[in-house]
């Protein structure tokens, strides 16, 4: 952390972000320029001097990428709030509480995180087509919860050890019960680790694609990631509408990395480092 | 007396524990282990969703009662007319098949279970209604589905036999009506390991497992080393930390089917900037190579990846990195080491676990690779690129053959069980090291 920075450092770091950012910034660049720039020679021009809005437009228009980004919304926030909630109580027991067999529970858990997404799927598919889920938000919910919760049990119980276990003590001295203390202690202290896992979970149950492949296949209830991915035109691949759309993603995603890159960084990283 | 609270607190804990866990355990269990176990015994059975006869998964014969009820009662009547009609020597022949069926009727009904469901679907027909799937079919033993197959594959054949001497007025009627009472018995689809034997004797699936080890250690191994190196070159203090953070974050936080459509616009043949880009430094031929050839969409599927997941790496690496104290290396510098050898002594041993966590995560997650390739270049050209989930998945949605597809799953399964294996032999127990009291 000493080492100081020199000017061809940050040659160096301007030349990364550059080519990291550089697909972003084409497509956005893509999505103002009118349909004719997008082919021929005019397709490699940086930017358009007939700027449009047109793309953006024809997304919500000719796509029903509103309806995308509604069930996205849905299905990721209502996966996130609920396996969240399930998962802060066996973390917590993981993580604080004294009985047999917990190597096992994480050992478990850690695997089932593991598990391939195609190896699950042939089941859940029969299953939620022989109840009438599928095309449905809960025909996604229910197995979002396949990665979604032992993501959140894997990344909650580092964050509960964290607490200091004398509060503990000192509430159980004092006479509180262990819910109380779970209540009133630990679960207050946890919040920023319990929010960081929430991102987490959201961003994964935003990104999934499989399961939203298979299982709604209908137009009103497809996802974000499979309404793009599937975007096709009638002779030519629509590219200035997918640059509009992916620019409409990402711009809120960009957001909330800069507000919240700490607490991501901290997740991604705390399963994997030994402190 | 304090010793007796003492074991009381600890016993209420332990119950509390476990009533705590347990939700979470019967969610796992419910919605990931047993789908794993299910795709296992859906592999054992020649299981195809849109073919009727194998629609579902039975072990013993099952009879279609509506199907049964459909032919039978109609063929005796026609049988009867034949009888009327036909020279003494075929009606002859005709009475025989036709006491044939009504006697095996008649055995049938006096089968345990099946009087009840025969009445039943017998009545919804009369009315013209169409019986439920759980009513229609029942099962049957083994031996009595072999005699029914014999029975009625037998009257099927003297009758399509009269059809071809000509002896028969409605023949096709007859026939058609014979074969229609042979197909409502529905066989037992159990077939043991067949899928695994085809599978691995498949040059596709050995294809698919070539693409997905060839994708997963080269891009693995170009993220490792490409990530270890921003990491060393980050860990430091400059301006604009946090910017250069959250610029590494992006790519790994949006969809993977997002960025593999974004990269798809950049590679395409026309238009692609990249692909423009890329020939006219001379990496590549011409533009269309990219998208069009084996080896340069792997190339370009590898490059994606690799944009995407390193700067994920280099963010694994640098909080490994940055557990290990300066002193460390203040010691070393006074000691005279350089910065390979401190690299090679300090640096490597102290993030070896990090190493191998990142690696474990990484391998596992190209091993299953889907949706990037999907959208990208869809497994071609000429199936290139195609890995094994990929595979799977067009076995089970497109040809609908869900037998055949599980096992292709089960096999992703056990491949994936043992590079995890392999792993965490390396790590020991660091994984599920229990930092809280015991």
């Amino acid at each position: 952390m000493q080492k100081k920075a020199g000017v061809g450092f940050y040659i160096f770091l301007v030349i990364f972000v550059f080519v990291i950012m550089f697909p972003f910034l084409w497509i956005l660049l893509s999505s103002v320029k009118p349909l004719s720039e997008l082919f021929g020679d005019e397709a490699f021009t940086w930017f358009t001097s007939n700027p449009t809005i047109q793309s953006y437009i024809s997304v919500f228009t000719i796509r029903p990428f509103h309806l995308y980004l509604w069930n996205s919304l849905v299905v990721a926030t209502i996966t996130t709030v609920y396996t969240v909630f399930v998962a802060a109580f066996a973390a917590y027991a993981i993580a604080r509480l004294r009985f047999k067999g917990k190597p096992l529970i994480l050992g478990v858990v850690l695997s089932v995180s593991m598990f391939p997404q195609i190896a699950t799927i042939s089941p859940i598919y029969i299953f939620l087509r022989n109840i009438g889920l599928t095309n449905s938000h809960l025909g996604l919910i229910i197995p979002y919860t396949t990665f979604a919760l032992p993501l959140s049990i894997w990344l909650l119980v580092t964050f509960f050890r964290k607490i200091p276990f004398d509060l503990e003590e000192s509430a159980k001295m004092d006479g509180a019960s262990m819910m109380q203390t779970y209540f009133r202690i630990i679960l207050p202290l946890a919040v920023p680790g319990i929010f960081t896992t929430a991102i987490l979970v959201f961003i994964a149950a935003w990104n999934e694609f499989l399961f939203a492949l298979v299982i709604n296949t209908a137009e009103k209830y497809k996802t974000v990631p499979v309404g793009i991915g599937m975007f096709q035109g009638q002779y030519t691949i629509p590219w200035g509408e997918i640059s509009a759309a992916t620019v409409i993603v990402t711009v809120p995603l960009v957001i909330m990395v800069l507000l919240f890159q700490r607490r991501i960084v901290s997740g991604l990283t705390s399963g994997a480092v030994k402190e | 007396m304090a010793k007796k609270g003492l074991s009381d607190s600890l016993k209420k804990e332990r119950r509390l524990g476990y009533l705590l866990v347990a939700p979470s355990l019967v969610l796992i269990l419910a919605i990931a282990i047993w789908p794993v176990i299910q795709s296992f015994y859906f592999s054992l059975f020649d299981y195809q969703l849109n073919e009727p006869q194998k629609s579902s998964i039975h072990l013993d014969y099952n009879l279609d009662l509506e199907k049964y009820l459909n032919n039978q009662p109609f063929l005796i009547t026609a049988l009867e007319d034949e009888i009327e009609t036909a020279p003494s020597e075929v009606s002859e022949e005709l009475q025989d098949i036709k006491s044939t069926i009504t006697s095996f009727d008649e055995e049938l009904v006096q089968k345990d279970g099946i009087e009840g469901p025969y009445n039943e679907v017998n009545d919804i027909l009369f009315n013209f209604e169409v019986p439920s799937d759980e009513l229609k079919f029942v099962e049957i033993d083994r031996s009595f589905g072999e005699e029914f197959e014999q029975t009625f594959g037998s009257v099927e054949k003297q009758l399509v036999e009269l059809e071809s001497e000509d002896a028969l007025q409605n023949a096709r009627r007859l026939t058609g009506l014979a074969s229609g009472l042979t197909e409502s018995i529905v066989e037992p689809n159990f077939i043991g390991f067949q899928h695994y034997a085809n599978n691995l004797t498949d040059v596709r699936l050995w294809r698919s497992l070539g693409n997905t080890f060839v994708f997963t250690f080269v891009s693995v191994g170009f993220e490792l080393v490409l990530g270890m190196g921003i990491a060393l070159l980050i860990n430091k203090a400059f301006f604009g930390r946090g910017l250069v953070r959250a610029s590494i974050l992006i790519p790994w936080a949006i969809p993977t089917a997002v960025s593999a459509m974004m990269w798809k616009y950049l590679y395409d043949g026309q238009n692609g900037i990249i692909a423009k880009f890329f020939s006219e430094i001379g990496i590549i031929e011409n533009m269309s190579v990219l998208l069009t050839t084996p080896v340069g969409a792997m190339a370009s599927v590898i490059l994606t990846d690799v944009w995407k997941t390193t700067p994920y790496m280099a963010l694994l690496l640098l909080a490994g990195l940055q557990t290990i104290p300066t002193s460390l290396y203040e010691a070393a510098s006074i000691d005279g080491a350089n910065k390979w050898k401190q690299f090679f002594r300090i640096t490597l041993p102290l993030i070896k676990s990090s190493i191998l966590v990142a690696l474990l995560f990484r391998t596992l997650d190209a091993f299953r690779v889907f949706d990037l390739i999907y959208v990208l270049t869809g497994g071609g050209p000429a199936n290139s690129t195609e890995v094994i989930s990929l595979l799977a998945y067009k076995v089970m949605f497109q040809q609908t053959d869900f037998g055949e597809g599980s096992a292709l799953a089960v096999i992703v399964f056990v491949c994936v069980a043992i590079i995890s294996a392999i792993y965490i032999k390396f790590l020991g127990s660091d994984l599920l090291g229990d930092g809280a009291k015991d």
